[in-house]
């Protein structure tokens, strides 16, 4: 009897990895399709746009720039001042110093001629204590504040930010990150494009600044990073931004906008309460929740994706640091995940609820799981004497395939659309990258994830068993922070 | 898969097996004789012959094969373990007429076949032996037996390859990879390649073209170019690179980047070469295009080029369902028309976005410098975004004396409406709608008295004060206390200095404080 369960569990999870295997495979072929639709029409769309005007216009919203700094002295000026030099009508710099241990604002005071002022910090959303609020009495500086608190973390810097911040749109930025001069009037086009369906967040695409020449805050020469951690991550930002995105941005299912470069609607981020500092996944769970909040509300809303090159940073080449980066990306969206259950499979919550949340659950969240199991399944059966080379070859040939062919789509997408990396040797490179992955990178990443997963349920990050009960409702979230305390 | 279920059936039915197996030995003694020599050797299982009586013959007797020995019973011969070799064995007992008899022995101990046959059983259930079946002799027996009984297959018949569901499942996801993959691949290698080529082509075609524009912008003059006929134009062409498709677009696309950078003359010249080489014709041609985008880049062209004739055909997508045609065709219509008649935008039935007020209120802005414009149409559309996109171009535009008109349905418009309209008096100073602001910082939604409010520190008048402080007393939420005290401030200073001076509330004192800050003046 034990050998008959043994074998038919071994034949349900054999059905399982097949049904899997095919759905990956059609899952990416959809997005790709889906994306090089998008892309197509974001490309003719921009045939006929004209941004010249929005600079000067007056019917153009204003955007308040948020950039939560820590230890950022080295390069907080230049980064300041490049923020303020930005191409825009109307527009306000928030730094937030988030209780730097370094000289940060002690250098911002005195490169701007800072002053603390009387500003009455009575805060919507609720944060750690704000020590002071600066402005400069240099009128060149008018559009500057620096606010400076007590260390929280940066969902508790940028709420901080979202209290005080005075224009319609917030562009949530790290303040490291390179920005194009006209990076606010692309952003803030589907704002200014809606009708019907409320635009409620605008993402951007992060490019990778590593080993490219930088001049007046735009990359002007592009060279792929020299080492092989530095390339893969070209390869993976292409897929998620030219391909993932692009195509659950056709389908209006994004549910994640990058938390460097992402632009929202003011009094909808406060309407939910702003990012929710409890999690290392705020970008994610601040669009989950506003989703879920207006498609609670029967809101008819948008979360538009913007695949201009307008923002670069620079990515860790470090393997220690890009695991550490990693396993807070899997925690964060395993909680995020936790955090909205309720919208799991629910029809009520229309794209997100049926697809994009089952999407995330499975491919991303349980896809270290999944591929950590299927490597085991594979040696049981090679112990039990049941392997079949066929089988086994035929799937680990079939997905390698899917994988190059996801990757050099990518890659072409960025080449028809953009071509930045002109160089051979560049593609050449990023060739040779893209058929060694899946080997060389792949498991490492497989390797991360499955600790993320470990570091959740061992509480790493502060969530203790708080994030397993979900938000019954959008609006909880509050209530949920106050639990949490106790 | 085929074993899995093996497994199981074993599983489930291990019973039936066994009985299954009992029943493959047969009965019959000469059946159960015929089995055994089938088998040859099984373990733990012997055979002797017993010779009654001494009638035997000497040289049986003698035969050292059978070593014959006597016992109370009779002759006993010595034990043999394989049955293979019974027939032969006994053959010459039966020619010698001798009465004899074959015993069978378990473990040495004589058994009757019954016993025999259960011991068998056992051993064949344990997996001591394996039973040997007859091997069919010939075809012949074959189809003997096969006629028998009527056929009826075990196993219907089926392709390994389809019965094997994995196999199949990975075989067709292969198979449908494979198909999408390739179909993807060839289409993007396509397209590439077909980029490639227009983008060569077009820069080729590019440096064709600059020379007879730049003959013909610099050495003819403006009459000339109009008493130009056709072919006189094409002349300067090289020949029938006009006949081609890509060329005349890329002539246009050179004709209309010319024309945004030129001026005066000029852009007449161009305008007339664009006639003159009928490319006006390719322009309102795209109009029937099925592609929204070359649509739109017919109207661009129209618009760019001040085709005037293309009007009444523009007209007609002004409130087309694709945005960009749409938002194009008004901007055509709103840059070509002569009377700037707005009732065109007044009908339309889509919301009119921020991006399009954009573009609608830069080339009305260049318009309304040179001709009046009569905004006022804007306020009898039936859709709102139009109404409110017509009072912010009273307020962009500075057209003062619409006030009136503003004044006149300013009461019976919605709560969006009433905001946008206080903007545009508080811009314009109009204290004399004081009234208006004052009943406005009435109503009971919010967003309307906070507009109001903010509107009053610019035209208010006391009875505004009044109300702020009436509001500043009752408000308890901070930001709109921050607010209120900052409209009372702007309206009356000293209204402002006798509520927050020495206030026993802490909340009012930093406020008071934030508000006569210098540093936050131009927040």
């Amino acid at each position: 009897m034990y050998s008959f369960l043994f074998y038919l569990i071994l034949e349900i999870f054999g059905l399982i990895f097949l049904v899997l295997s095919f759905s990956v495979i059609v899952i990416y072929l959809v997005l790709m399709v889906l994306s090089a639709l998008e892309m197509r029409d974001y490309l003719r769309k921009n045939r006929f746009a004209d941004y010249g005007d929005i600079i000067t216009s007056p019917i153009a919203p204003g955007v308040s720039i948020l950039a939560p700094a820590y230890n950022e002295g080295q390069s907080i000026v230049q980064n300041a001042q490049s923020l303020l030099s930005l191409h825009y009508g109307k527009f306000e710099v928030i730094l937030i110093n988030d209780g730097s241990k370094d000289d940060t604002l002690e250098k911002l005071i005195h490169s701007f001629e800072l002053q603390k002022t009387n500003y009455v910090y009575h805060p919507e959303i609720e944060t750690k204590p704000v020590r002071g609020i600066y402005r400069s009495k240099n009128m060149s500086y008018r559009r500057l504040t620096v606010i400076d608190k007590e260390n929280g973390g940066k969902a508790d810097a940028l709420n901080t930010g979202i209290n005080i911040a005075n224009l319609e749109i917030l562009a949530c930025i790290d303040v490291d990150c390179i920005l194009s001069s006209e990076s606010i009037s692309r952003m803030v086009r589907p704002f200014m494009e809606e009708t019907n369906q409320r635009v409620i967040a605008v993402g951007g695409v992060i490019g990778i600044a590593n080993n490219c020449d930088v001049q007046d805050g735009t990359v002007t020469t592009y060279r792929v990073p020299e080492t092989m951690l530095g390339k893969f991550q070209v390869i993976e930002y292409f897929r998620a931004f030219l391909m993932g995105r692009m195509a659950w941005s056709r389908i209006n299912g994004l549910m994640l906008i990058s938390g460097a470069f992402g632009f929202f609607r003011k009094d909808l981020v406060r309407t939910v309460g702003g990012y929710f500092p409890k999690t290392v996944g705020e970008d994610m769970e601040l669009v989950v929740r506003m989703r879920r909040y207006l498609d609670e509300q029967k809101i008819p809303h948008k979360v538009a994706f913007v695949p201009d090159p307008l923002c670069w940073t620079e990515v860790p080449e470090n393997e220690d640091v890009l695991a550490r980066q990693r396993n807070r990306w899997m925690r964060g969206t395993i909680e995020t995940l936790q955090l909205h259950q309720t919208v799991r499979f629910n029809p009520k919550y229309g794209v997100l609820g049926m697809l994009s949340y089952p999407f995330w659950s499975i491919f991303e969240k349980y896809a270290p799981i999944l591929e950590a199991s299927g490597i085991l399944y594979t040696l049981i059966l090679l112990m039990i004497g049941d392997f079949s080379a066929v089988y086994f070859f035929a799937l680990l040939v079939m997905m390698y395939l899917l994988s190059l062919l996801v990757s050099s789509f990518s890659v072409l997408y960025e080449q028809i659309a953009f071509n930045h990396y002109k160089d051979k040797k560049d593609l050449r490179k990023l060739i040779w990258m893209i058929i060694t992955e899946p080997f060389v990178v792949h498991p490492k990443i497989i390797y991360w994830g499955l600790m993320g997963h470990i570091d959740f349920i061992k509480g790493k990050g502060g969530w203790g068993s708080m994030i397993r009960t979900g938000f019954k409702k959008a609006e909880d979230k509050k209530n949920l922070a106050e639990q949490s305390r106790t | 898969m085929t074993k899995s279920f093996l497994w199981i059936v074993i599983g489930l039915f291990f019973p039936l097996a066994i009985q299954a197996q009992d029943a493959l030995i047969p009965e019959d003694s000469l059946g159960f004789r015929d089995f055994l020599i089938l088998q040859k050797e099984v373990t733990g299982l012997e055979y002797q012959f017993l010779i009654m009586g001494d009638n035997i013959p000497d040289s049986l007797l003698r035969d050292s094969v059978y070593t014959f020995s006597k016992t109370d019973l009779g002759l006993v011969s010595g034990q043999f373990e394989d049955f293979g070799k019974l027939d032969t064995l006994e053959a010459p007992l039966a020619q010698s007429n001798v009465a004899y008899q074959l015993q069978y022995l378990v473990f040495s101990e004589i058994s009757s076949r019954a016993t025999v046959r259960e011991y068998l059983s056992t051993l064949i259930e344990n997996g001591g032996h394996q039973i040997k079946v007859v091997e069919p002799q010939s075809k012949i027996d074959l189809v003997a037996l096969a006629s028998k009984s009527p056929y009826s297959p075990l196993q219907k018949f089926k392709l390994k390859f389809v019965s094997d569901y994995r196999l199949f499942g990975v075989t067709l996801t292969i198979a449908f990879f494979f198909l999408v993959a390739s179909t993807m691949i060839a289409a993007m290698l396509v397209m590439k390649a077909r980029k490639n080529q227009r983008e060569n082509l077009e820069k080729e075609y590019e440096s064709i073209v600059i020379d007879p524009l730049t003959s013909l912008l610099f050495e003819k003059e403006l009459h000339e170019i109009e008493q130009m006929d056709q072919e006189e134009i094409y002349l300067f062409f090289p020949q029938q690179m006009l006949s081609k498709k890509l060329f005349k677009h890329v002539l246009i696309e050179s004709i209309i980047g010319l024309n945004k950078k030129m001026k005066g003359e000029f852009k007449e010249k161009l305008k007339a070469l664009y006639k003159k080489l009928e490319l006006d014709k390719m322009s309102i041609r795209s109009l029937h295009h099925k592609k929204w985008d070359r649509v739109t880049m017919g109207l661009a062209q129209i618009n760019e080029m001040d085709l005037v004739e293309a009007m009444p055909e523009v007209k007609k997508f002004t409130n087309s369902k694709n945005f960009y045609i749409r938002s194009m065709a008004v901007s055509t219509i709103l840059n070509l028309s002569e009377k700037v008649d707005l009732k065109f935008l007044r009908d339309q039935t889509y919301p009119i976005s921020l991006w399009q007020q954009m573009n609608y209120l830069r080339i009305i802005r260049f318009v309304s410098s040179q001709k009046n414009i009569k905004l006022e149409v804007l306020f009898d559309s039936e859709n709102p975004s139009i109404r409110i996109f017509g009072i912010k171009l009273v307020r962009i535009l500075g057209r003062v004396d619409l006030i009136e008109n503003l004044a006149a349905f300013a009461g019976s418009v919605s709560d969006e409406e009433k905001m946008e309209i206080l903007e545009t008096y508080a811009s314009f100073g109009a204290h004399m709608e004081a009234g208006f602001v004052n009943e406005c910082m009435k109503s009971s939604n919010q967003a309307l008295v906070l507009a109001a409010t903010k509107v009053a520190m610019v035209i208010g008048d006391a009875e505004s004060a009044e109300i702020l402080v009436g509001l500043i007393h009752s408000e308890s939420s901070f930001p709109r206390k921050l607010s209120l005290l900052k409209s009372l401030y702007g309206l009356d200073k000293e209204r402002f200095d006798t509520e927050t001076t020495d206030h026993p509330s802490s909340e009012i004192s930093d406020i008071r404080s934030h508000i006569l800050d210098p540093m936050l003046q131009h927040v």
